[in-house]
């Protein structure tokens, strides 16, 4: 036992010799999370980053069976899910997963929203996270493509349309996206690229930028801490308190989404066919829905522009004030409340809420 | 000198009108100029003069000039018979259908003429296969005189005509029966139709006179008369019954002859009128299939299963090969029709053995049967029910097996087999033996047992993956918890230092 | 310096109870581990069949089958029909019979496909020419790469 210990202590001097890991120790134990009633939705963060592990793990397995071509890409994910051991529950665990972490991200989104946690000095970690979560859609709309099923070869059809309607470029980039001016293999064989190869690399950038703005930063403080006196306020450190919190979280998540991958497998569906009509309930992700919904509800010509054109020019407008919002957001900037932005973004989670329910009960 | 000269001349008259009244023919004169001159001849210029005395065309006022152009007002021969004053002589064969479609292809002129004849007759018969050229190149291959004739032309109702019914085979026959001639346009063909017309109860009606039966234009038309294989001809596979309801739908036409008329309206609702009606599958047999054509009779008790059997061979063959063979033709009762019906046959269903009141065994195998025919009926439906039974059973164990996201392909593939199984089961009855049938549907109960195990061990793992993950969460709570108290003691610790 | 200390100082009062934490957490851990590493690891493992591949299909070597016969493979869920003709080509099609989708046989006595339901037959180019068929049989291609028979469906 005792030689044990001194091994184990042998080792890591070795290691701190090199690479000075007590200093990152030590320095992660004078970092501090705030104690307060919110949180709980510092977790948030985390909790999409474990998903997103998950992805590249279950993903990685997934690329060892799946064939990313016309002929091959159903069979294929079939053969995962029925001949491969476990390949079930990779499956079901990929798909589950990515959900989740499309969910956790807007839920985190929100969060930091509330929370004013993207005001000065953390704007680009705003801004990070924001093309975070673009790039999220863009794993969750290349994904969906992947297996190659009757649904989802129409919403991406669907979905790819959308974007001829952007005026002057739109044609170009759908037959960019599209590999061509159908839906056809070379659409799989593209979205398999940006799936597994394009996506991640710039996905890795964005995450990298972003955990070292929190790591340098430290975490957001409540605003009216300023107002608080010292012993009004209350901290748990970072490391371990924080850290294995965390990790219970993480343990918790891990097995909802084991049970929700047994208990919900997730369905394969049809094999595409490029010459069969369009099933019924053609539908995007759930994270698109409510613009799905929204492109529905415009008219076909509002005064003299195109209602899609209409729509697509509202959502890049209103995602981009979005995305600036710490540069237009002067108030707390400055250190005032702006509770503005608290029915601002109220509303924004109504409207998306709202179009969201109506989609699926609608159908 | 004068006086000599009107001696002279009234001599020749007298001779002239004694040479005339020497002939013995009785002699017309009409107006027409060329037909009494024509009636003194002799012979070939005699014979079209004569004819036409009866013909119906004379009896409209039509005369000969009409036809052959000249002037019918002189006596004259070198002026009536004049070329250049248009006379035509005999009209070459090329020509000598615009004579007749002057007139019969004139609506006004036909009214004019008191006919009420249709004026189509040429149009449809360019597009019918005589239309075509002879082969010589002289006008098609056969033209109005082919089967009108000229000169004695009557109309069809006339027993007089050459189109009369009881000439028309023979009429036909003039060139469908003469193998050098149909040589040069359909060598193919064959050229016993009106032999085996001959033979048909048709034939046999229409040589004792009887006109209402059917000869060769009641089938094939007459003047749009088209090749079998053309779909719009009257007797294309698919237009057949029709052509054949025509008179045998009906009940007037029927009564004479004893003979029911709901054949067709029986046929139209049967699997065969229906696959050849409705789906249009060729294959499928019209009433020539089995009652022939040319030589059309009803099948002979005994050769119905060799008709049916043309097509249905495997039935046909188990069927000869069966005991019923010979029960059957002991009791005169008509082979495959004695189950499956006639012209209304219905698809078979597997009601149709057993020994239930609408069986077909049981009009035979009743349970006063003395042998084992009511208990192998019995037997052979219970055995193709319980198959059935067990299929739909499999099936849906895999069903649901594959709805909990189960790999049961292979099973699934396997029971593909059932269908197989099942059909040749059903084509082995008609052997009507029992030690065959359970032979050959034996197979179907293991391929049903091994597919329902796979099901089975399917869904059994299933509920393996369910324990595996409570298992897990078993673990995962202990390892949650445990790192729960790990994190207060370590912040109770913290406090205490603190 | 030294974190261990700050954990698990071994002068705590309570020692054994914090001892039997930490193996009780050390102890789960492992076990969990274990639950994630077994699925991977047998995820990994490649499948006792054959990966799917629709799109061709070995059926062995030239050799193995005799002149004038016949053998039903599957491929992907379907079942084919390979013959070996008198002169030693391969040909192969569709085993479902187009009347009733009963499997089709090759016979030899009579040199035809031949399905035993309705005593449908098929010519070695799977024309229908007796019974009930309606329709040929569909063609399946074959490559013969070495001596390696190949059955294959040309997708396009």
């Amino acid at each position: 036992m005792i030689e044990l210990t001194s091994l184990k202590k042998r080792i890591s001097a070795w290691i701190d010799e090199r690479y000075e890991i007590s200093n990152l120790i030590s320095y992660m134990k004078k970092k501090s999370v705030p104690k307060f009633r919110a949180t709980f939705w510092y977790y948030l963060g985390g909790i999409t980053l474990l998903l997103f592990i998950v992805q590249v793990v279950s993903g990685i397995l997934l690329l060892m069976y799946y064939k990313g071509t016309e002929n091959l890409a159903f069979e294929s994910v079939q053969f995962i899910n029925t001949k491969v051991y476990f390949g079930w529950l990779i499956r079901s665990i990929h798909s589950w997963s990515a959900n989740l972490m499309i969910l956790g991200a807007f839920l985190h989104m929100f969060s930091v929203f509330f929370l004013r946690s993207y005001r000065k000095p953390r704007e680009l970690t705003w801004y990070t996270g924001f093309i975070l979560l673009l790039l999220g859609f863009g794993f969750g709309f290349s994904g969906y493509l992947l297996p190659w099923n009757e649904l989802a070869y129409f919403a991406t059809k669907v979905g790819t349309d959308i974007v001829k309607q952007v005026p002057f470029v739109g044609h170009y980039f759908m037959v960019l996206l599209r590999g061509g001016e159908e839906v056809t293999g070379a659409t799989l064989s593209r979205f398999y690229g940006f799936h597994v190869a394009v996506l991640p690399a710039i996905f890795t950038v964005f995450l990298t930028a972003h955990l070292m703005f929190i790591q340098r930063q430290g975490i957001h403080e409540p605003e009216d801490w300023k107002n608080k006196s010292e012993s009004e306020r209350s901290y748990m450190p970072f490391f371990p308190n924080f850290l294995l919190r965390d990790l219970l979280l993480w343990l918790i998540v891990i097995n909802i989404l084991a049970i929700l991958a047994v208990f919900f497998p997730w369905e394969l569906g049809q094999k595409a066919n490029a010459f069969a009509p369009a099933p019924k309930g053609i539908r995007p992700e759930w994270y698109f829905m409510f613009m799905f919904q929204t492109l529905k509800y415009i008219p076909g010509k509002v005064w003299f522009i195109d209602g899609e054109l209409l729509g697509i020019g509202f959502f890049g407008i209103a995602g981009f004030l979005w995305f600036m919002l710490p540069f237009w957001d002067k108030r707390t900037k400055i250190g005032i409340r702006n509770k503005l932005l608290n029915y601002i973004g109220i509303i924004v989670i109504m409207f998306i809420i709202v179009l969201t329910i109506l989609g699926y009960v609608l159908e | 000198m004068k006086k000599i000269i009107y001696i002279v001349a009234l001599l020749f008259l007298v001779i002239g009108i004694n040479q005339v009244f020497s002939k013995k023919k009785p002699i017309i004169v009409g107006d027409d100029l060329c037909e009494n001159c024509h009636l003194t001849l002799e012979d070939k210029n005699l014979l079209p003069a004569q004819a036409y005395a009866t013909d119906i065309h004379k009896s409209k006022n039509i005369t000969c000039a009409d036809c052959h152009g000249g002037d019918a007002t002189t006596y004259d021969m070198d002026v009536a018979m004049d070329r250049n004053r248009g006379f035509l002589g005999v009209p070459k064969p090329q020509d000598r259908m615009k004579m007749c479609i002057k007139c019969h292809s004139d609506e006004k002129r036909m009214k004019r003429l008191g006919s009420a004849l249709p004026t189509d007759q040429f149009k449809k018969l360019q597009n019918s296969v005589h239309g075509q050229p002879s082969s010589n190149n002289r006008g098609y291959i056969a033209d109005c005189i082919s089967c009108h004739g000229v000169h004695n032309i009557a109309s069809p109702g006339n027993p007089a005509s050459t189109v009369y019914a009881t000439k028309i085979p023979a009429l036909c026959g003039n060139c469908h029966s003469n193998a050098n001639y149909m040589k040069m346009y359909n060598h193919k063909l064959p050229i016993d139709q009106v032999e085996k017309y001959k033979t048909s109860l048709h034939g046999i009606q229409n040589s004792k006179g009887d006109i209402t039966v059917a000869q060769c234009a009641s089938c094939h038309g007459h003047h749009d008369i088209r090749t079998a294989k053309d779909p719009k001809s009257s007797v294309y596979v698919s237009n057949i019954p029709e052509v054949c309801s025509k008179c045998h739908s009906d009940a007037k036409k029927m009564s004479k002859y004893n003979l029911p008329t709901d054949q067709y309206s029986k046929f139209v609702t049967s699997v065969h009128g229906v696959a050849l009606l409705k789906k249009h599958d060729m294959s499928a047999p019209s009433c020539n299939s089995c009652h022939g054509n040319h030589g059309a009779v009803p099948p002979g008790v005994e050769s119905i299963s060799n008709v049916c059997g043309t097509c249905h061979n495997l039935n046909g063959e188990m069927f000869s090969k069966s005991p019923h063979k010979a029960a059957f033709d002991k009791e005169h009762l008509p082979e495959c029709e004695t189950c499956h019906g006639n012209h209304g046959i219905m698809p078979t269903t597997d009601n149709m053995i057993g020994t239930g009141s609408e069986t077909t065994c049981i009009k035979c195998h009743d349970e006063s049967d003395k042998g084992k025919g009511n208990e192998y009926a019995y037997e052979m439906r219970r055995l193709i029910d319980s198959l059935k039974a067990d299929e739909k059973n499999v099936l849906s164990l895999l069903g649901q097996a594959n709805a909990l996201g189960m790999d049961v392909a292979d099973a699934m593939f396997a029971m593909k087999d059932i269908r197989q199984v099942l059909i040749q089961t059903r084509t082995c009855i008609h052997l009507a033996n029992f030690r065959v049938f359970k032979e050959t549907l034996q197979p179907g109960f293991e391929i049903t047992k091994k597919a329902a195990i796979e099901g089975k061990n399917a869904i059994d793992d299933y509920h393996f993956r369910r324990t595996g993950l409570g298992f897990a969460t078993i673990i995962v709570t202990i390892l949650a918890l445990s790192l729960y108290l790990k994190i207060k003691k370590i912040e109770k610790v913290q406090k205490e230092k603190s | 310096m030294n974190s261990s200390n700050h954990i698990g100082s071994p002068e705590s009062p309570k020692k054994g109870r914090r001892e039997f934490i930490n193996y009780l957490l050390g102890g789960s851990f492992a076990a969990w581990l274990i639950s994630i590493v077994y699925p991977i690891y047998h995820f990994l493992e490649p499948p006792k069949v054959e990966e799917v591949k629709v799109s061709n299909l070995k059926v062995g070597k030239v050799g193995d089958m005799e002149k004038e016969s016949g053998k039903i493979v599957k491929f992907g869920s379907k079942p084919v029909l390979v013959v070996r003709t008198a002169a030693g080509d391969y040909k192969a099609f569709s085993a479902t019979c187009t009347h009733l989708d009963c499997i089709v046989q090759y016979r030899k006595d009579y040199g035809q496909i031949y399905c035993a339901c309705h005593n449908g037959r098929y010519d070695l180019n799977g024309r229908n020419i007796s019974g009930p068929p309606p329709a040929p049989l569909a063609k399946y291609n074959i490559a013969i790469k070495g001596d390696e028979v190949i059955v294959f469906k040309d997708e396009s």
